[in-house]
């Protein structure tokens, strides 16, 4: 059974200029371990998508099902890194990790040690008592992370977890990333618009059509790892998607009027 | 992974940081002197407008003349006592206020019906000083205490309700999406999420109750008899005793300003500006 089976689902928007198809029918399964990449041009619909699995949105047609239950709304088994960290700047970063176990009614000590464990997992050991205002754009997104991983989702989804971080900066959270996966096996659904992050981090990559969109091509990806954004098999691959998904940025650009 | 940060400072910066946090010592300091260079000239410029004997005695009275008056306030206990009792009125409906505004206001934000009926309702109410609401009051409640501490309510009220309100209609909606994700609904959300979020907000609604609640308590103790900081002003007028009013009018600044330094910008201190990071 796939650990997440999304069926025909679709959305759409009503805004001032009128209706937009947002996602059109897209149906994907995924398996329990998988880390599934999706790449595709600005607007396509990737936020939607992942926000449908969380279940912070309803689908206008089709539905989710994750862990063998249909999605009616957010849950513990599923939770979501965003663009922007979506720390909250009235907590310490200590009480940010812990703010997902405090609502799952886990008492304090035992709270308070599972985010430490987690906060020492990130490198952010001396910075468990500093407010959010504090922390660089990378700590923040590294706090983002331990504040998922804290509930013990079985299911991740990131959107865009990396975009604002420096290249550096990038490439060590894709090895923290890297190594959290393979020790614990999560799911994990990625949406990113870097091809190369897509292909160093996938275990498959899917390329999503221009707005309304859906799945376009899927790539199964199956270098060794620990990887290397750099290594020459990665470009390659990722020279090819880039390709399949040129098409369809010229699309997604066109239609918007930008050239 | 080797993070610069896990190592400590060494001792030259250690004493740079040492030199920054000293300037920022003298620049408190250098605030003080301002201060108190400033309300001095003020104190200078009231004595020479009474030594140029540039209005009567009887309508601008002099500051020694004010300070012995409060000096007979204290000591005769007529002056705490005023304070004492507008005191408690203010506490009572300031917090009655609180009590109801905040989850009031949290509601209005958060459900879109309530926030187009009762929140309407409220912008109505706001343009509606709230003495108004006293000759309602007494037939209500009596010539008492009950009528001055409604009058208090629906001064504070409003703003309160309105600046809560608003706080949580300009929410980020990330954080709400963020507190779904990770679990917390229902009662939890308003409790820790919308509250805190908006907190910053509600401080700003607070501040402003608390000075619509003076206003309006004042107003109430002017028109109504009895004991108050408001009534004694009243008798200032009636005895033609400048002095007194001027230092009633001393005293309610003062106390406006201790609340606000010793309350609201330690609150605003504590839980806004050094977790948000801005500036105080
Ligand atoms: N709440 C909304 N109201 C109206 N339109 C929306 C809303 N959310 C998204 N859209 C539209 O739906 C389309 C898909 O949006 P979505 O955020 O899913 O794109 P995306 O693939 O995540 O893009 P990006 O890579 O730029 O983040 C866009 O054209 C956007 O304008
Ligand atoms: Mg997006």
């Amino acid at each position: 059974m796939p650990k997440v089976e999304i069926n025909g689902v679709s959305q759409v928007f009503w805004s001032q200029s009128g209706a937009v198809q947002a996602l059109a029918e897209t149906s994907l399964s995924i398996d329990e371990g998988e880390f599934v990449c999706i790449v595709g041009p600005s607007g396509c619909g990737k936020s939607t998508l992942l926000n449908l699995v969380a279940g912070l949105a309803k689908p206008d047609t089709g539905h989710v099902i994750a862990n063998g239950k249909p999605v009616t709304g957010p849950g513990p088994d599923r939770v979501v890194m965003f663009q922007e960290s979506g720390l909250f700047p009235w907590l310490n970063v200590l009480q940010n990790v812990m703010f997902g176990l405090k609502m799952a009614g886990v008492p304090e000590p035992e709270r308070r040690e599972r985010a430490e464990k987690l906060l020492h997992m990130v490198h952010l050991s001396r910075f468990t008592q500093a407010w959010v205002h504090e922390l660089s754009g990378g700590m923040k997104q590294r706090v983002a992370l331990a504040r998922a991983l804290a509930p013990n989702p079985d299911i991740l989804l990131m959107d865009e977890p990396f975009a604002a971080l420096d290249a550096q900066t990038r490439d060590m959270l894709h090895d923290e990333l890297e190594d959290l996966w393979a020790s614990t096996r999560k799911t994990i659904i990625f949406v990113t618009h870097n091809v190369r992050e897509a292909v160093r981090l996938g275990t498959r990559v899917i390329v999503m059509t221009a707005r309304p969109g859906r799945v376009k091509s899927i790539y199964d990806i199956d270098l060794p790892r620990p990887r290397h954004i750099e290594d020459v098999g990665l470009v390659k691959i990722a020279a090819t998607i880039r390709d399949d998904l040129r098409g369809e940025v010229l699309q997604a650009t066109h239609e918007e009027g930008i050239d | 992974m080797n993070n610069v940060a896990h190592q400590a400072p060494s001792a030259a910066l250690t004493a740079i940081a040492q030199t920054k946090a000293r300037k920022d010592r003298l620049d408190r300091w250098r605030i003080y002197a301002m201060r108190l260079a400033f309300f001095a000239s003020l104190i200078g410029l009231w004595h020479a407008l009474v030594w140029l004997e540039v209005w009567d005695e009887m309508i601008f009275p002099s500051l020694p003349q004010v300070t012995e008056t409060l000096w007979l306030g204290m000591s005769d206990q007529s002056l705490p006592a005023a304070i004492a009792i507008s005191m408690q009125r203010l506490l009572i409906g300031y917090g009655l206020a609180l009590c109801i505004g905040i989850p009031l206001g949290l509601l209005l934000g958060r459900v879109r019906w309530l926030n187009e009926t009762v929140g309407m309702l409220a912008m109505g109410l706001q343009a509606l000083p709230s003495i108004c609401w006293l000759p309602l009051a007494v037939l209500w409640f009596g010539l008492g205490e009950s009528a001055m501490i409604f009058v208090v309510v629906m001064g504070a009220l409003m703003a309160l309700t309105l600046a809560t309100r608003d706080g949580v209609k300009n929410m980020p909606p990330l954080y709400m999406r963020a507190a779904h994700v990770l679990g917390a609904s229902g009662w939890r959300l308003y409790v820790h999420v919308m509250l805190p979020a908006t907190l910053p907000a509600v401080l700003t609604g607070a501040k402003l109750g608390w000075s619509f609640a003076w206003r309006s308590l004042m107003a109430a103790e002017l028109l109504l008899v009895g004991v108050g900081l408001g009534s004694l002003l009243e008798r200032g007028r009636e005895l033609h005793d400048m002095s007194l009013v001027v230092a009633v009018m001393v005293v309610i600044m003062f106390v406006g300003l201790m609340t606000d330094r010793w309350l609201f910008s330690r609150l605003e201190q504590r839980f806004v500006h050094r977790r948000w990071g801005t500036s105080a």
